[in-house]
């Protein structure tokens, strides 16, 4: 009886096995079972994710905002002097408040480059169990998303739409490791690969191998054929740390993503720019010249009388 | 096992990924997150007997290939999940009666996620997938566990007293 119950479990294991590497295959063949299912399950979830985004982002931040409080004393105590001032400020809606910056922000980044976005808010992470760096904004195809569209945050670049229901979308976060994209160097104009690590610390490869990298450098996004998934001139991320390898064929850099991935809210895709790189750099955000001109004033001098 | 209890306990299933994609993910956890659908299923797992583990962790992990954000094919996690059953089947006998002991019960739990996503990430490598550096994924799966052991006994007696609800009275005696 017990052989019979056993030999009976080892065929149902075979059975699933059989049947999951028989999905496995397919989908890898090509066959879209998991587009149309899990396009589903997100276009389902979205307006769910949207109204829990609303009501859940004090709770969502509750951790972080723990670990920043005990971060350093300073902090603490600008913290207590900011109590005041926002005490004052308590009527205000803090969390519209930081997304209408957020949005000024992105929307003055889109601006500066002349690219046409959409502003989107960010209502969900991606699980942990997908091993995905990814983010799902409230904007998909109904307004004019569609797949491999460039996503920027008012600091620069945030990501790339993956994939895409009506009413929202799926972005792939530049620190995904399998997240790549061609930078230049905005001052010496070497060209390089950033990837992604999964963590806060991106790899810049550079192309060339005499070119120059240090410290402080200015990563931009050199753009893709057709402005598609990479629209040029979005500022990536910073040079943090040159890797100094003599056996090394490329040049190496640790980098920093310009965005902070983890507090973003606010973000914009682009569904078009122009084809050429923006004739002005969008990064660093130009500062306010104060000009004052000076315009001597002729004093009146006496008309000589004859 | 009856139809009507895989069809109600792949119902149970479906919420909890909804609470998982909607709820959970949004929790800024201060190290990377935790999968309370992947703890929960391997509690019922771990209740199962080697039909009910096999056939359960095959329906739980094609509902987990149906997470949004995953770009893995599908089948993945049933092929891993049914791995995983199979693991807990074998073990039955020496996982013992764990009803009796909470504590034994969330360790094995944690350990059991960190297994699966090891799991995954091993499948995953042989399908020549790219999932990141071993650094990285490592500490995923480590604060995963560690969630997992804290957070696992807040929804223990939720799973168990449905897991009862849902026995029929043959599977009962």
């Amino acid at each position: 009886m017990a052989k019979g119950g056993s030999n009976r479990s080892r065929l149902l294991l075979v059975l699933l096995l059989v049947s999951s590497l028989f999905l496995i295959t397919v989908d890898l063949r090509g066959v879209n079972i998991a587009t149309g299912l899990r396009n589903a399950a997100q276009t389902t979830l979205s307006p769910v994710e949207g109204f829990f985004s609303k009501v859940f982002s004090p709770v969502g931040n509750f951790f972080g905002d723990i670990r920043n409080l005990g971060s350093t004393r300073n902090k603490i105590s600008n913290l207590t002097d900011e109590v005041e001032k926002l005490k004052a400020e308590a009527a205000l809606n803090e969390d519209i408040a930081g997304q209408v910056n957020q949005l000024k922000g992105v929307l003055d980044l889109a601006g500066r480059g002349n690219f046409q976005v959409v502003a989107a808010r960010v209502i969900n992470r991606g699980a942990n169990t997908t091993f995905k760096q990814t983010i799902t904004i409230d904007a998909g195809s109904t307004s004019g998303i569609a797949r491999n569209m460039t996503v920027i945050s008012d600091a620069g670049l945030i990501g790339v739409i993956k994939s895409v229901t009506p009413s929202s979308s799926i972005v792939l976060l530049m620190n995904d490791p399998t997240f790549k994209i061609g930078v230049r160097i905005a001052g010496t104009q070497s060209i390089g690969v950033v990837s992604g690590q999964g963590g806060d610390s991106y790899l810049l490869q550079l192309l060339d191998s005499a070119g120059e990298i240090k410290e402080g450098d200015i990563l931009i996004a050199r753009g893709s054929e057709g402005n598609r998934p990479f629209v040029p001139g979005v500022p990536v991320g910073v040079v943090s740390e040159v890797q100094s390898n003599a056996s090394s064929i490329t040049q190496n850099a640790d980098v920093t993503a310009i965005a902070d991935l983890n507090r973003v809210g606010v973000v914009a895709v682009v569904i078009s720019a122009p084809t050429e790189a923006p004739r002005t750099p969008l990064f660093p955000k130009p500062q306010p010249v104060i000009t004052v001109l000076v315009t001597p004033t002729p004093t009146p001098s006496p008309t000589p009388t004859r | 096992m009856s139809q009507i209890r895989i069809v109600n306990t792949t119902l149970f299933f479906l919420p909890l990924l909804f609470i998982q994609e909607t709820l959970v993910n949004r929790i800024g956890f201060p190290w990377h997150s935790f999968s309370i659908y992947l703890s929960a299923l391997l509690v019922l797992l771990a209740f199962e007997d080697r039909t009910g583990a096999l056939v359960f962790g095959f329906i739980g992990g094609l509902i987990m290939d149906l997470t949004p954000g995953s770009a893995t094919p599908f089948g993945q996690w049933a092929l891993v999940m049914t791995l995983v059953g199979y693991l807990f089947a074998l073990n039955r006998e020496s996982i013992g009666d764990f009803t009796e002991r909470p504590l034994a019960l969330v360790s094995f739990i944690s350990i059991s996620a960190a297994i699966s996503m090891l799991t995954f990430l091993f499948i995953g490598l042989l399908l020549g997938q790219e999932n990141g550096g071993i650094s990285h994924n490592l500490s995923v799966i480590a604060a995963n566990s560690i969630w997992s052991f804290f957070i696992t006994p807040v929804f223990l007696p939720l799973i168990i007293r449905f897991r009862r609800y849902s026995l029929s009275n043959r599977d009962l005696i």
